[in-house]
């Protein structure tokens, strides 16, 4: 029957098919995950998922810890060649800063101030040291030693790194014109306002300065400020300073203090004022800054010293940078004035940086002085420093 | 001198009324916001010294340091909490292959104008001059082919010899990459010059 032979080759033709889906089938099973088998590997990612969790934590333990310890500071060294000739690597100095904080509520800063002498002895200062208070978002209570809020350069600017220049303007050294530090409390703050304006303030009672009498005893040659935990006259100092930028990067300050100081075998006590201006604005490359520091001390009747003095300096600096170079020029006219004559100074100075980087700069300056003749404040004086901030 | 006396005096009155008021102005904390943390940092952080980059420091180093220049610039608390929080999400640069890592961050929907004003002017400025010294015109960058700028702003780039960074996406991690494509038309159209 040709019909069944038909048939019976039908028959096997759908068997070998039915073989190969079969076997193809097998093969699919195979490679298709079971319902188990997608479990797990939905496991496995939520596994995977929560170590991303926790790893992110723990880089979130960067940002939210209680207390931090922090080392920064400055170094500073250099080289010095006056007219008339004395040339010398005059200046190694390393400033220390050390920073501990807890939450966002209480910060210790404190800066060393450790520097080779002329003779080689090495001297060690605490140049200041607060505990920080953060009462709220626009107030902050220290306690302390904290230098001067009386103008810019003394609080501000006279660390290596920042200072454009290697020396301190005329009036803004130690015992000068300017107020360097004190002991005692401060208040400091600030806050936005309106359209893009700021103000900032700084308050203080403190111990004061000591006044420093001559060879012979009988006149005030100099005013220590260095920040003393005596106050042998009893009369605290209290001053500040109101800082207000009316548009940002142009801030005008304007700081002063009054108190009475005293000398040894004085019946009484004379009025010491201080009156401070200062200015900063920026437009593109170029930096202006400019201050103006007075301090002043009345006579007093019957004093070993009868006697008042006043110490008055100012100084105005453009700086510009060369961009797209690393080099930056600056130039800066300062002018101190004392009572005593053998301390006035007008100078000149003139200056060439190399910024390595923000914090790391390489100076080339020349001052030219103008002083009482003969004396080293009439010297004109050529410098190398290099400094950095960290 | 008597002026400035009571000058003085007031001003120590007012400070005492200040104090007074300690539990009045004490409100709340809000956490910090990184576009107004990158405005208040070009405004605030490079008047006194060089600006300092992000990369500067790891996010626990800016802690301390922020609390001590908030004490030295005279910054309210918001201040330094919005600068903290744009120098943490500025201190690093993303691997240039990170697209699959980084969080992707949904549109905000927000014009290229809108996202430039928030994130980039502090730097930029209004003019696409750059604000701050080390910030180029754009300008000067913009003959670069759009895929390579995309990935610059993206990842953040610095150039040789550059003396600040740009940081990734500005500083605010929550751009996507629709919201730097439109911010990146609006430089090309508007700030080109
Ligand atoms: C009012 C001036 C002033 C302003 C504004 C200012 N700084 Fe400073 N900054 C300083 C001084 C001064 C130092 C050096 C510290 C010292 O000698 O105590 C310093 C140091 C630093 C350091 C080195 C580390 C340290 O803590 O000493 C960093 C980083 C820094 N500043 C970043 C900033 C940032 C970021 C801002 C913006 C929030 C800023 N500064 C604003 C004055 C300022
Ligand atoms: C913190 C400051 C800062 C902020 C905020 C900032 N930039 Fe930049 N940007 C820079 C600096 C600095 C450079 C130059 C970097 C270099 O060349 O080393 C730069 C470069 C650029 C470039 C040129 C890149 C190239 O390949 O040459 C573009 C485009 C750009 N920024 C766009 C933006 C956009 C868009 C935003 C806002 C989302 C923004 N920037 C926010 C600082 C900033």
């Amino acid at each position: 029957m040709d019909d069944t032979e038909s048939l019976k080759a039908r028959i096997e033709t759908l068997e070998k098919q039915l073989s190969e889906v079969k076997e193809l089938l097998k093969k699919q099973v195979e490679t298709t995950a079971t319902k188990e088998e997608v479990k797990a590997v939905k496991k496995e990612v939520e596994v995977a998922k929560k170590e991303v969790e926790v790893t992110k934590s723990q880089q979130d333990e960067w940002k939210f810890y209680d207390s931090t310890v922090h080392l920064g500071g400055y170094a500073q060294v250099g080289y010095a060649s006056d007219d008339p000739a004395n040339d010398r690597f005059n200046q190694v100095q390393y400033s220390p800063i050390f920073h501990y904080q807890y939450k966002d509520l209480i910060l210790l800063e404190s800066e060393f101030e450790v520097e080779i002498e002329g003779d080689g002895e090495t001297h060690l200062a605490l140049e200041y040291l607060t505990i920080d208070w953060f009462m709220n978002d626009y107030m902050a209570l220290s306690a302390g030693k904290f230098l001067s809020p009386i103008g810019q350069f003394r609080q501000n600017l006279h660390p290596g790194w920042i200072n454009k220049l290697p020396s301190a303007p005329s009036g803004f050294g130690h015992d000068q014109a300017a107020p360097v530090a004190d002991v005692g409390v401060q208040l400091r703050g600030g806050a936005p306002f309106g359209n893009n304006m700021q103000a900032n303030y700084a308050v203080f009672v403190s111990n004061g300065p000591i006044l420093e009498l001559n060879e012979d005893g009988d006149e005030i040659e100099a005013i220590e400020t260095e920040g003393f935990t005596s106050d042998d006259d009893d009369n605290k100092l209290f001053g500040g300073r109101i800082g207000f930028l009316p548009i940002p990067n142009v801030e005008i300050g304007i700081s002063g203090a009054f108190g009475e100081l005293g000398l040894p075998g004085d019946t009484g006590d004379r009025d010491y004022d201080v009156l401070g201006f200062d200015l900063f604005a920026r437009w593109r490359n170029l930096d202006l800054r400019g201050e103006y520091v007075k301090q002043e001390v009345d006579g007093f009747a019957g004093s070993v010293a009868e006697e008042g003095q006043e110490w008055e300096a100012w100084y105005i600096q453009p700086s510009y940078k060369l961009l797209p170079t690393k080099l930056e020029a600056v130039a800066r006219y300062s002018d101190f004035d004392s009572t005593h004559a053998d301390q006035d100074q007008q100078q000149w100075a003139l200056g060439l940086n190399y910024l390595f980087s923000a914090n790391a700069i390489a100076k080339f300056a020349y001052e030219f002085n103008d002083g009482l003749t003969g004396t080293d404040t009439d010297e004109d004086r050529l410098f190398l420093q290099f400094a950095y901030g960290f | 001198m008597n002026i400035l006396k009571n000058t003085m005096l007031i001003s120590l009155k007012i400070v005492t009324l200040l104090i007074l008021a300690v539990p009045v102005l004490s409100t709340a904390a809000e956490e910090g916001d990184v576009a107004r943390g990158s405005k208040a940092w070009a405004n605030n952080c490079s008047r006194c010294h060089n600006m300092r980059d992000p990369k500067e420091f790891r996010d626990d180093g800016w802690r301390p340091i922020i609390a001590h220049m908030r004490l030295r610039a005279g910054l309210s608390g918001q201040q330094a909490r919005d600068i903290l929080t744009f120098l943490q999400s500025s201190n690093y640069t993303a691997p240039a292959s990170s697209g699959s890592m980084t969080k992707v961050a949904e549109s905000s929907g927000e014009d290229g104008e809108t996202i430039y004003n928030n994130t980039c002017i502090a730097c930029h400025g209004a003019d696409g001059q750059g604000a701050l010294p080390g910030v180029p015109k754009f300008s000067e960058r913009l003959s670069k082919p759009d895929d390579v700028l995309l990935s610059n702003i993206t990842n953040g780039f610095q150039s040789k010899g550059s003396p600040m960074a740009m940081p990734p996406k500005g500083g605010n991690p929550n751009l996507s990459d629709a919201d730097i494509m439109n911010v990146l038309s609006y430089i090309r159209e508007n700030l080109g010059k």
